[in-house]
């Protein structure tokens, strides 16, 4: 059994908590026990960083550092997060003026960046930790009729210094979707456009463009539904979709959610029954 | 000899109704300019590609492969084959501009939107001698603060990539912001001149970025342009320019993880867009399928601290007073009234039941003999 660090950040409270559940059931699956980290923050959302940068690596810091206390490398689901957290490790880890100021103020509650601990994201603890031969032997109920569209998000590919798998042609989600038999989907026109969640409260017309653009190509494929890694872009096709002026209704899935359907639960349990452009398959 | 095919986006507007693609076979060494060079050294001299020094210094030779944008000169064919697994590589010129022949662009497009943020020093009297013949001094220590923003080639690599450039065409693009940003932190340029610059920078559309970070993915020069657009965006906001959704976007995160650790998807519209129905659809949507909705996140053990430290790196930063204190006393309201106790009797009532749970595994371990 691997034991690691869970990081929830904004997506997996409030209306999302059954989202936890899902993870949690999924990576029980797979003989790996999910700690969460409950006393750590929003990273931020790469938006505190408009604030004041150091602020941004201060709670960052504080995040690391409640995991490392723990003596537990880090597992982070959302593109976002992973992608805040690992610039400001990196920061941290070049800096030692930055870590030695920040440290100061996280010595009142006790706790210290050491930068002794790793940071996952979905995809790599996937790939390096928990290999695809065992997600492929957990596998239940393979999904043999299912045309997944795959769709990785811009923030585990850019910049290049946080990227976890090839940020030109990068394999990994195609890698588990293998192993979970579905069919797969990874030449569609729109793939690597943004899905737009972080302009919906700064530029709305902005996000209501890529969504229609990166769903209307999932649509032209057949796909029966597209899956991503990310929570946010998860939350950007299921949520914001309904947005458009004729939304196509295309049918999305968090990563885990599939998996965990693909290992058995059934379609409420593993959360692709609570969403809101319906899941019509299986 | 190791070789791959690379499909080659050919047009020539004076000749050819329509472009197409020609496929020449190259070998795989050296750079993917020199693969250029190679077809038009042996195999097609009408090939027509923009390059000069060879060595990612003059930025001329930005292009895309299989949709990638690359810096033809510090692009390895190799790694090109590695990366694609032997697919055929093809080549297009650079996104967002029109194709004067081939491979080459029209940059006048990029380049007129750039210089509608100021990109030049706006001399301030008071710290650049107006007298030629007196230096104007910059320290080591200040350049610091635009010492990449000044590596910018103009290779137009991040406005290709751009993502905002895509959806709007007003964008000025990565680069323009980033140029304009490194005279906005320069101490000789008027405060005039830095205001214009942002007046500009929004009607340019400062607030379209949608940070998926390719500009910094493809700069070759290590320039960060997203971050910097981030700087603009925070200059903006302490210049007063705080109507646009994107800055009470950030209000609305600055407040909420002050005083909650978490932001609040729920009241989001409604303190960005005034849209006050988002929150009870979307509860009802989500109870509709039986999910539990909370309204606010359960302050944590450490919220108290996780306070003092924010507060304290905002104070040392001078922007202790962004945070709006009252509308952090309407959130505290909001736990209380909820949790039924002030903020600080709940976290030490967290703190009190971890204590208490600890305490009791301790003394379970201490009967069964564990340590």
């Amino acid at each position: 059994m691997v034991k690691i660090g869970f990081y929830q950040g904004c997506c997996f409270q409030g209306q999302d908590a059954h989202m936890f559940d899902t993870m949690k059931e999924t990576f029980k699956k797979l003989d790996v026990e999910l700690e969460l980290l409950e006393e750590t923050t929003c990273c931020g959302g790469n938006t505190i960083d408009e604030e004041n940068r150091k602020l941004s690596y201060a709670i960052n810091a504080r995040n690391i550092a409640l995991a490392e206390a723990k003596g537990l490398d880090m597992l982070i689901s959302c593109n976002t997060c992973y992608m805040v957290i690992a610039k400001a490790k990196r920061a941290l880890d070049e800096d030692r003026e930055l870590r030695k100021e920040i440290n100061k103020l996280l010595k009142e509650e006790g706790l210290e960046y050491r930068g002794t601990n790793k940071i996952y994201h979905l995809l790599d603890f996937f790939r390096d930790v928990v290999g695809y031969e065992r997600i492929k032997k957990a596998v239940k109920r393979p999904l043999k009729d299912w045309k997944v569209a795959a769709y990785y998000g811009c923030h585990v590919l850019y910049p290049k210094e946080i990227a976890i798998d090839n940020s030109d042609n990068p394999s990994s989600l195609q890698e588990i979707l293998r192993a979970l038999g579905a069919e797969i989907i990874d030449e569609y026109e729109h793939k690597d456009a943004c899905c737009g969640y972080h302009s919906f409260f700064t530029d709305k017309s902005m996000t209501l463009k890529k969504l229609s653009k990166i769903l209307g190509s999932v649509k032209e494929t057949g796909a029966d539904i597209v899956v991503t890694p990310c929570p946010l872009c998860f939350k950007s096709f299921d949520i914001y979709q309904l947005n458009l002026e004729k939304p196509p209704m295309v049918p999305s899935s968090f990563l885990p959610e599939l998996m965990a359907y693909a290992f058995g639960l059934d379609k409420r349990e593993s959360g692709l029954g609570h969403h809101l452009v319906k899941v019509e398959k299986g | 000899m190791e070789t791959v095919k690379l499909q080659v986006f050919r047009y020539d507007p004076e000749k050819d109704s329509s472009p197409y693609y020609k496929e020449y076979e190259v070998p795989v060494e050296g750079t993917l300019l020199n693969a250029l060079l190679y077809i038009k050294d042996n195999i097609d001299p009408t090939l027509s590609f923009r390059a000069f020094c060879r060595s990612e210094v003059c930025g001329s030779c930005s292009m895309r492969v299989n949709g990638k944008v690359k810096l033809a000169c510090k692009t390895s064919m190799k790694e090109l084959v590695e990366t694609w697994k032997g697919k055929p590589l093809r080549i297009d010129p650079l996104k967002h501009m029109n194709v004067i022949k081939d491979l080459v662009v029209d940059i006048d497009k990029p380049i007129e939107k750039m210089k509608t943020l100021i990109p030049w020093l706006v001399p301030d009297p008071r710290v650049v001698p107006t007298d030629p013949m007196h230096e104007s001094i910059i320290y080591p220590e200040e350049m610091k603060a635009y010492k990449d923003q000044i590596n910018c080639m103009l290779c137009f690599s991040c406005y290709s990539a751009c993502e905002a450039v895509e959806d709007n065409s007003r964008y000025r693009g990565p680069f323009a912001f980033s140029r304009a940003y490194r005279f906005q932190v320069d101490r000789r340029d008027i405060e005039t001149a830095k205001e214009r610059r942002i007046r500009y920078s929004i009607s340019g559309g400062l607030w379209s970025c949608v940070q998926c970070q390719k500009c910094l993915y493809v700069c070759p020069k290590g320039v960060k342009p997203a971050e910097d657009i981030q700087n603009l965006r925070g200059q903006a906001i302490k210049k007063g320019f705080t109507d646009k959704p994107g800055a009470k976007k950030l209000k609305h995160y600055v407040d909420w993880i002050y005083a909650t650790g978490q932001i609040n998807r729920l009241y989001l519209p409604e303190e960005v867009y005034g849209n006050k129905e988002a929150k009870d659809k979307l509860t009802k949507a989500f109870q509709e399928m039986g999910v539990e909705v909370w309204e606010v996140p359960k302050p944590t053990k450490g919220l108290m601290k996780f306070r003092d430290i924010y507060l304290e790196i905002l104070s040392k930063e001078d922007k202790a007073l962004d945070l709006d204190f009252s509308h952090v006393r309407k959130i505290d309201k909001m736990v209380s009234d909820i949790f039924k106790a002030d903020i600080c009797t709940i976290v030490d009532r967290v703190h009190e039941r971890e204590d208490k749970a600890k305490g009791l595994i301790g003394k379970l371990k201490g009967l069964i003999g564990g340590k």
